[in-house]
This record gives C-alpha cells, structure tokens and sequence, in this order.
C-alpha cells in the first residue's frame, strides 16, 4: 500500500436516484471536502433513469474541465446495480460512494477516507443524528433484526457515504437496493468493516415518509441476508431440520391415529385430523429434499465455492533470496497484491 | 526432465490459530525431522486469522526460508477451511497434513513417506497413546469413530488425528468444506482410495490452550448426516429419490383404494382418499426434485468416473 495520498486516486460514485440536492450545491460541497484530503479524484455519476435536467447540469461541469463523468441508464435499475456499474468505470484505488443529496457533510469525507489506513471498508453513520421517536425507532428495529440474523452490529446502514478499496468491489457483486447490505457482505468475505461518525447535512433532516412496500421490501432484505449469510454453505442442515421437525409431527400425529383406532376404536378414516398428519408428513419430506438438491449444488460445485478467503500468500523465490534480500521483498509483495 | 526436479515432493501443511509460542518450533521440528530423508519438500503454513502474533512469526519463517509458503486468511474460517486453502496451495505429490499446537510430532513423517511408497493413497495417524482428557476429549471421540465407521462403512480408529498423509492428485479433487476436516478419509471414500493406519505419537499441548471439545459432537453427528447422505446419493439422485418416493406410493395408494373401497361398505370415506392423494402427490414432487437433482448433477464438476480416475492404476503392456 502506498502512504502517500497525493499518489492513489480516489473514485467518487454518485448514484443519482429520485432524492437528489441540485448539482451545483452538492458538487462545490464534495469537491471541497474531497480537496481538503489532498488526494487526486475523480467523480462518477450513475444516473439511474431519466434525469435530463441533472444530466444537462453534469455535461456542463463537464465542459468546465471537472474531473467528472456521467454514466446514464436508460431505465431504474437500483442504487446497488448504478454502483456496480459506476465502479466499472472507476480507475481508482479507492472507491468512496456518497449519496447524490446531501446526506452527510462534504468536509466528513477525509474521515472515511482515513479510517482505510485500519479498514478495507469504512462507512459513515450520521452522528448527531437528528429525527422522530418513530424514525429512530424504525431504525433501531431494522438494525436490531440485522444484528440478531448476521451477529454484526451496525449504526446507520442507511448512510450511502463509504469508502472502500478497490478489492471489495472487485469481489463482492450487489444488485437491485441492496446497498445497504455491502458491509455485512463485505465482512462475510472477510474484509474488516469500520464505523466512521460522520456530522449529518442540515439538509438532510426532513422527515422521511415511507410506505408500507419500503416496510416489506426491508423486511424481505433481511430474509434474504439471513439466508446468504447462515445457509448457502449449509443448505441440509437447515433445510433437513425443519423438514425432519414437520416429519416428526406428521408422524406422531398420525401414530395417534393409529392407536386411537386399533385401542379405542374411533374410526380413522373419518378423521380430518388425518388429513393434517399426511400433509405434514408429505411438507417434511419435501422439505428435506430441497435440502439434498441444495447440497447437491454445493457438492458438485465446490470447485467454484470456498469456504475461505486468502488475504496473502507469502513465499520468497529462491533465486532472489541468495544475494538480494531487499529485491525479494518487493517480489513477495508484488505476489501479495496479485493474490 | 530439468523443470520438475524443482517440484517438491513432498507438501507438509500445517493450519495456525492463535500459536505464536508453537510456530517456531514446529518450524524447526519439522526441518529438523524432514531434511535427512533427502526428499524435495515445502511447507505451506495456513494461518487462521489469527489473533496474535502467529501471522508476524510466519512471515518472518517465509522470509528466511523459500521452502515456506505462507498461506494468510482473512479472519478465522475455521480448521478445515485452512487445510483446504493449504491443500490447495500446495505443490508435492504427497501432502502430510498435522496440527499447528506441537501435538504431532514431525518425527512421524517418515514413516508415513514409507507407508506412502507401500501404495496407499491415504494414510491415517492413530494416536496411540492420546494425551488428552479423558471425559471431554477420548470418550466422546471414540464414540465418534464408531459412528463415522458404521455410517460410512470407513472404519478408522482416530479420525480426528490431524497427522494424515494424501495423495495430492486424489486430496486436491474431494471437496472439503463446513467442518469436515475430521472425515477426510470418509469423504475420500467415495474415489475408493487404499487407506492405511499406523500409530503416531502424540504430545500433550505444550503452548496456548485447546480450541475443542465437547460441543462439536452436535456438529459432528449432523455433518456425518450430511456426508452418509452426500455419499449415497450424488453419483444417482434420480434413484435415490425414487427410493425415497416409494414408501410415499405405497402408502398414498393404499389409502386412495382403501377410501374409495370403503364407499362399497357404505360409509365415504373422502379423508382416506384425501389422504392418499396427499401422499401421492408428494411422491409425483419427490420424482420431479429427482430430475432436477439428475439435472444438477449434469451440469455439475463431480462425476463417479472422475473419482474412479483418481485412484486407478494402471499397467500397460511392456514395449516389445
């Protein structure tokens, strides 16, 4: 790793969705904070579907000399994906997301970008933050249910400020909204994750009204991490224990039956009970066999899925270590950072 | 042949967790014990994620010696992930795996190597006289052993010792993943290896404390399900399905014609009927997931030939 910021430069996403700070405000306040850090920059604007007004905005910038580039999609595709995309076009070693309205302050920036020297991923959370019981309730629940799902705690996933090395996203693939999600990704992958109290934007602090499909969608998110997170590796250890626990049941209801009928003979076959037992012997059966199938999957592409990631491999080549020990560590390194 | 004089021959792979006091000497232990035999080696040393000062140590031992290659996960993933990442960066066409706590005793190697040249694909380590606790560590490990040799029809005293010695060709194409370390042997069963057992020393732990004990055996138990399974299973999911779907037949049919039956003796009897079609129509889903797991399979990198191919030997007929 370089130590000198002037030499690394910095890519700038901006997913520019339906909230969004007129562009001459949000980029004198983002190219403030991004001088203040010293380093060289660049900024990147997904404009995700139609922004005709912003877009004719940015070409100005453009035309001014900014370091600035546009990337248009014709249709909504999500913050995830526009971020994806705009990283295709990045070129530097760092990668800093910031919302395209102003939800943090621009001179915060140098934080995120200081906290990677400890990090591989660093993102904001708005502190002091300002907002109703309900907002703040809203949130602590939506971080409380994360937390009991993935065992990691976070603040503020909802801050689209980050700064992240290149190799996170080289590796880590969102679509969709699931942005939020990136630092519980990325810690799955191994990356170590830090939590940077950033000062929030004034104009941030209006209330947000969400509707009850934002509720669900969120909802359905964390099911969704939950699964990624815990499953994917072990498909018939969780599959096979509910379906071998509705097994079970099916069966011991369907013993009763039985017993009821040979001992005490109440008529089995006018029983809807009866009816319950099969189709809950039947759900745990079928149940279990997903399991297998996702076992399956895994077992016949375990090639292509590990379990682990390799943060360096270290080796010294024999010839270089004989009369130049200095040239073998460069060597080494060069293996490390292809690795 | 100049280029492959170069290739070791021999791979010891040694996963670390938290052993800054053991890594040293098992270094040195390990030179120690395999430089007389004048075989090509290396080290691949996996470190876990450590904590401490493990990773500073290794990098250290790599900078001094080339034969080391030092393998640095991320975070901890666990031991069978290292010695998957240490099986896979290694090079030799025998792998010697062993514990990084100085439990094993690099002076086995040898005898392993001889075992190796007997034509064995895999030989096992048997903690003769295993210096562990007896409550919490011997008994529920025999207990342990006993299942995985019922269950998989492997029977292998010690499963659990790390000192084992592979194949490389064999080792690098049996999948390993979850916490399968322990059932090496059984999973590479299913390539139908030769594997032999010889006894090995075995030290008490000297340095750090012990990361086992007894709240794998829920672990073990399930993952020995999952393997029984995985084995039985994947070379034909189709008829293992239709296995699985039969009893459901059965049953759905004799309720469908027992309820419909019924109706001569007067009484309806919808509930059996139901019932029965229930059962049949999870039986028609099982042979559909069967398909599918046919499906799978094609599409997949696992093949029964390919195993087969792993442990062949073959003779041909001597020019003329």
């Amino acid at each position: 790793m370089t130590s000198d910021p002037t030499a690394t430069l910095i890519s700038v996403i901006v997913p520019v969705g339906e909230r969004k700070t007129p562009l001459a405000e949000l980029y004198a306040d983002y190219k403030a904070g991004l001088q203040l850090s010293g380093a060289r920059f660049e900024l990147i604007f997904v404009l995700d579907g139609p922004h005709p007004e912003y877009e004719s905005a940015l070409l100005q910038l453009i035309a001014c000399g900014e370091p600035v580039s546009v990337v248009a999609l014709t249709r909504y595709f999500g913050e995830a994906t526009a971020l994806m995309i705009g990283f295709e076009h990045a070129r530097g070693g760092i990668i800093l997301t910031l919302p395209a309205y102003l939800q943090v302050e621009g001179r915060e920036i140098g934080k995120l970008i200081a906290a990677l020297d400890e990090a591989d991923i660093a993102i904001g959370y708005r502190e002091p933050r300002a907002s109703s019981w309900f907002q703040s309730l809203r949130r602590k629940t939506f971080h409380g249910l994360l937390q009991y799902v993935t065992r990691l705690h976070f603040h503020d996933l909802g801050c689209g400020a980050r700064a992240l090395k290149r190799r996170v996203l080289e590796e880590i693939h969102l679509y969709g909204d699931q942005e939020r999600f990136l630092p519980v990704l990325a810690e799955r992958q191994g990356f170590r994750v830090a939590e940077v109290a950033v000062r929030q934007s004034n104009l941030d602090r209006h209330r947000q009204i969400y509707r009850p499909r934002k509720y669900l969608r969120g909802f359905l998110d964390i099911f969704n991490v939950f699964f990624l997170v815990r499953f994917t590796k072990r498909p018939l250890r969780f599959f096979g224990m509910i379906g071998v626990a509705t097994l079970s049941v099916g069966m011991i209801e369907l013993l009763y039956l039985v017993v009821d009928r040979i001992f005490f003979h109440s008529p089995l076959a006018d029983r809807p009970a009866l009816i319950l037992a099969s189709l809950l012997i039947v759900l745990g059966v079928q149940i279990f066999a997903l399991g297998l199938l996702g076992e399956l999957v895994i077992f016949t592409h375990a090639g292509g899925s590990k379990d682990y990631q390799v943060d360096r491999v270290i080796q010294y080549p024999r010839a270089l270590l004989a009369d130049r020990p200095r040239a073998a560590t460069v060597a080494a390194d060069e293996q490390a950072e292809q690795s | 042949m100049e280029g492959s004089r170069l290739l070791p021959k021999l791979s010891v792979i040694v996963p670390f967790y938290n052993e800054e006091d053991s890594i040293d000497p098992m270094y040195r232990a390990i030179v120690g014990a395999v430089e007389p035999l004048h075989v090509p080696f290396e080290m691949v040393f996996v470190d876990d994620g450590s904590r401490d000062s493990t990773a500073v140590r290794g990098e250290e031992i790599a900078r001094h010696d080339p034969r080391v290659r030092f393998i640095k996960f991320r975070r901890n993933y666990g031991q069978t992930a290292a010695m998957a990442a240490g099986i896979e960066y290694a090079g030799g066409e025998i792998l010697i795996t062993m514990d990084g706590d100085l439990q094993n005793d690099p002076a086995d190697i040898e005898r392993f190597l001889a075992k190796m040249a007997e034509g064995y694909d895999i030989v096992v380590g048997w903690r003769h006289r295993r210096q562990d606790k007896l409550l919490s560590r011997k008994i529920p490990s025999k207990i342990a052993n006993w299942l995985i040799g019922r269950v998989t029809g492997v029977h292998i005293r010690d499963n659990g010792c790390s000192l084992k010695a592979f194949r490389g060709s064999l080792i690098k194409n049996i999948p390993l993943y979850s916490e399968m370390h322990r059932f090496i042997p059984a999973m590479a069963w299913i390539a139908g290896p030769r594997i032999a057992e010889i006894k090995v020393r075995h030290h008490a732990r000297q340095f750090g404390k012990s990361k086992y004990g007894l709240s794998r055996v829920y672990k073990v138990l399930l993952d020995l399900m999952v393997i029984k399974t995985i084995t039985s299973f994947t070379s034909r999911p189709l008829l293992w399905f239709s296995l699985l779907c039969l009893p459901l037949t059965l049953i759905g049919s004799a309720a469908l014609i027992g309820g419909l039956v019924a109706q001569f003796g007067g009484a309806i009897s919808l509930t059996l009927a139901g019932s029965g079609i229930i059962f049949l129509m999870g039986a028609v889903t099982l042979m559909a997931s069967g398909t599918l797991g046919e499906l799978i399979y094609k599409l997949g990198d696992m093949r029964p030939e390919d195993f087969a191919r792993l442990t062949k030997r073959t003779t041909a007929a001597s020019p003329s």
